[in-house]
């Protein structure tokens, strides 16, 4: 029997249909995963489930009982518990006072009892907190098992993760699952809310597919191939992105004991020295802050450094990030809103960034407006930006839409280095392949790219080459091959 | 030239400004930036006085002037969480009214012939050693201390366990109010009677020494003992030469003053504000 069931589940906003009649049934002891492209549903399910949304139709039927949830404290009560892509931890903080936090055990508490039962349950799932120090010394993976230890504290039997490893070194990601593995081998039920495949293929017993908001399959894991379950999320056949052999051409980035000092008066990259050639998309996988920002700034030209950086033999200290501009350096920049857009431009006005000072957008002091409207046609088309028109404010377009406008843009005007950190963040699967396929495009013609990512099965299908960085350390891992660089990702090796 | 009545003035001071500042420290760390400290102090002091004459009850003037500080409280929260002023605004804004609305009680409600009544002092030396381990209590083994400091981080995480910060920043201001409320109680009391501008810009001054305190119990009551130590040296000196000199009184009147501003501009920044403050 289903210990969780949601029975023909519609929810509106507005006109928008989120869900159109879907169903969910889960089975007690169950890691049960649901996929789907973003948009899909997937969290607005979720979100019904957890008492968060109240469902325009449909029923939700928790342990038999039909319910009908207000709020969150509701489904709380009848122990479920979701820990959402965004932790709820607050840094300043203490571990165990935001363990308690919302669900103390009364008015007045006595900090030793507290801190027992914290131990208990951690041991439990072999966890080790040094509950008085601050939330903020903890590392994602930390604050990840924390967020599953609030879950416990609540007693909560059925968890709803949302993209648990978005943050996650594959290393950690492992231990993750096999906690929540132990978790449901004592009775625990998870839902899992998830893109990354492998994980579910690995781990899972069941899966649930979303695309555009209806329900598209519902089956065991067992025997399900990820490709297979790759081609029900998009909905059609997916070929292999095209291996291919390592290109050989020639230096087009080389860098050597490069420093650059990070925010805390630390040196945020250490020493690195590696090559990107001609052709070639190297993929720098490593945990989010790991050097990876402050590497993309200095060569960006808007952090300073020491060492040497060359691009296609020119020294690039000491040039001005205009230089590097109009040497062919483009990035696809880390923050959207922050570095890449100006969101209540027009797309046209967006699509000059960067480019002001190029000879082929100049005319005196102004702006060549048949370029500009040319240059705008050609980004829009180039990934499929969904827009009304080039002159519609960039702000009203979704963030997948505006990742891809800005992923054209950073491809367009002979690029010779292509800087890109997360190209597809908040991208379909397809959409994900086109953004890679262009990178290609642009190498094939002289340029290098360098990519960050933080999902490394990404960086392994798209890119030829991979290197590593961990706490500002660059490293090469001997092969493409997904444990070894996982290792180096948390400095095992 | 130590003598009792300094120690008597400075612990007195200490109470005034140790209130005041632990009142604006509930605002505070609930994310609430309080200004109005001044304002909820004056608005105290006078009703106070003027309640407690009337009525004849020093008991009944005290509570009177806590309810209308903490009327001024609620204002704050209701402005700032309902209406979304932005908080400073509404600080000076409540400021402005304290001053003008207590100027014309003064003027108009005032009898010479009627006697004030006060509490004794020592009552609310006694008020602000209980505020200190109280508030320190709550910060540490209370779950409303623990929810306040949550929201006072980042109210939006906060809400996502389950907490509705606008209904504990209510709380919050209440507390601000009995606490500043107190303080300007004790301003009147020491003063003997109601006279316009009575708090003089104390609130300030405790506002200060919440920042120089971290907004952490303990080292604010350090902080506002050190102000205090200042006025009271201030009262003492005033009039006693100098090495031979003779000081204006304007100079040692300034003095405290003066040395919030050294403080303040020497110490701020090595202190960190809760995350939260000023959202909502």
């Amino acid at each position: 029997m289903s210990i969780v069931a949601l029975e023909g589940i519609t929810q509106r906003f507005g006109d928008f249909v989120a869900l159109d009649n879907v169903s969910l049934h889960v089975r007690k002891g169950d890691l049960h995963a649901v996929v789907g492209e973003n948009g899909a549903g997937k969290t607005t399910l979720m979100r019904i489930l957890y008492g968060a949304l109240t469902p325009s139709e449909g029923r939700v039927i928790v342990q038999g009982q039909e319910r009908h949830y207000r709020s969150s404290r509701e489904a709380i009560a009848d122990r479920i518990g979701m820990v959402s892509q965004h932790y709820a931890i607050i840094p300043e903080l203490t571990c165990l006072q935001n363990l308690m936090l919302g669900a103390e055990p009364g008015a007045f508490m006595n900090l030793r009892q507290c801190e027992d039962r914290a131990n208990v349950l951690a041991e439990q799932m072999g966890f080790t907190f040094d509950w008085h120090a601050r939330a903020e010394t903890l590392g994602p993976a930390g604050a990840q098992k924390l967020e599953i230890l609030k879950l416990l504290w609540r007693d909560a039997e059925i968890m709803i993760l949302d993209e648990p490893t978005a943050m996650l070194s594959p290393r950690d990601a492992d231990a993750l699952f096999e906690s929540l593995r132990k978790l449901a081998s004592q009775g625990a039920t998870v839902i899992l809310v998830t893109h990354r495949l492998p994980e579910v293929i690995e781990y899972c017993q069941r899966v649930t597919v979303l695309r555009g908001g209806k329900l598209i399959d519902d089956q065991d894991v067992q025997d399900l191939a990820k490709a297979q379950l790759a081609e029900l999320i998009v909905g059609h056949a997916l070929t292999a992105f095209e291996e291919r052999e390592l290109p050989q051409g020639e230096t087009a980035l080389n860098v050597q004991n490069l420093v650059v000092r990070g925010d805390r008066g630390n040196d945020a990259v250490k020493s690195a020295s590696f090559q990107v050639r001609k052709g070639e998309l190297v993929g720098l996988a490593g945990v989010d802050g790991n050097g990876q920002k402050e590497l993309f700034h200095a060569l960006m030209g808007t952090r300073g450094f020491t060492g040497l950086a060359n691009l296609n033999g020119e020294d690039l200290s000491g040039r001005t990030t205009r230089d590097r501009l109009a040497a062919g350096v483009r990035i696809i920049a880390e923050d959207r809103h922050a570095e890449a857009l100006v969101e209540e431009w027009s797309l046209s006005d967006n699509a000059v960034l960067g480019f002001q000072r190029l000879p082929s957008f100049r005319v005196g002091a102004g702006i060549n407006e048949a370029t500009k409207a040319e240059r705008t046609r050609q980004f829009i088309a180039k990934f499929n930006t969904k827009c009304t028109s080039a002159g519609q404010a960039i702000g009203s377009l979704s963030g997948g839409n505006q990742q891809r406008f800005i992923a054209a843009r950073a491809l367009g005007e002979n690029p010779s280095l292509v800087l890109a950190f997360q190209p597809a963040r908040g991208l379909d699967i397809d959409a994900t392949r086109a953004v890679y396929q262009g990178l290609r495009d642009a190498c094939s013609q002289g340029a290098g790219a360098l990519i960050v990512s933080f999902d490394l099965d990404e960086l392994l299908e798209f890119c030829d080459r991979i290197l590593v960085i961990n706490g500002g350390v660059v490293s090469a891992p001997h092969q493409k091959e997904r444990a070894e660089i996982g290792q180096l990702m948390v400095g095992a090796i | 030239m130590v003598d009792m009545s300094f120690i008597t003035n400075w612990l007195m001071f200490a109470a005034i400004l140790g209130l005041a500042a632990l009142g604006g420290m509930f605002s505070e760390r609930s994310g609430i930036v309080n200004i109005a400290l001044e304002g909820m102090m004056l608005m105290s002091a006078c009703v106070t006085a003027l309640v407690g004459g009337t009525s004849g009850s020093p008991m009944i003037g005290l509570i009177a002037g806590l309810v209308s500080a903490c009327l001024l409280g609620i204002a704050h929260w209701a402005l700032t969480q309902f209406y979304r002023l932005d908080q400073i605004v509404s600080g000076m804004g409540i400021n402005l009214f304290a001053y003008g609305a207590t100027n014309f009680i003064a003027l108009s409600f005032f009898k010479p012939e009627v006697p004030n009544q006060f509490l004794p002092i020592p009552v609310y030396f006694w008020c602000a050693l209980i505020a200190l381990a109280a508030s320190w209590f709550m910060f540490n083994r209370m779950r409303a201390g623990l929810r306040l400091l949550a929201i006072g981080e980042n109210p939006d995480k906060a809400r996502t366990t389950g907490i509705e910060p606008v209904q504990v920043r209510l709380w919050a201001l209440v507390f601000a109010g009995i606490l500043c409320g107190l303080s300007g109680a004790l301003v009147v009391t020491n003063s003997g009677g109601f006279g316009d501008n009575l708090t003089a810009g104390r609130g300030f001054i405790a506002l200060a020494a919440l920042i120089l305190g971290g907004w952490r119990p303990v080292s604010v009551a350090v902080a506002c003992l050190a102000f205090a130590a200042f006025e009271a040296a201030q009262i003492q000196f005033q009039g006693s030469p100098i090495l031979g000199y003779q000081l204006p009184a304007a100079f040692w009147k300034s003095l405290p003053f003066l040395i919030t501003l050294i403080a303040l501009a020497g110490l701020m920044g090595r202190t960190k504000a809760p995350a939260g403050l000023g959202k909502m």
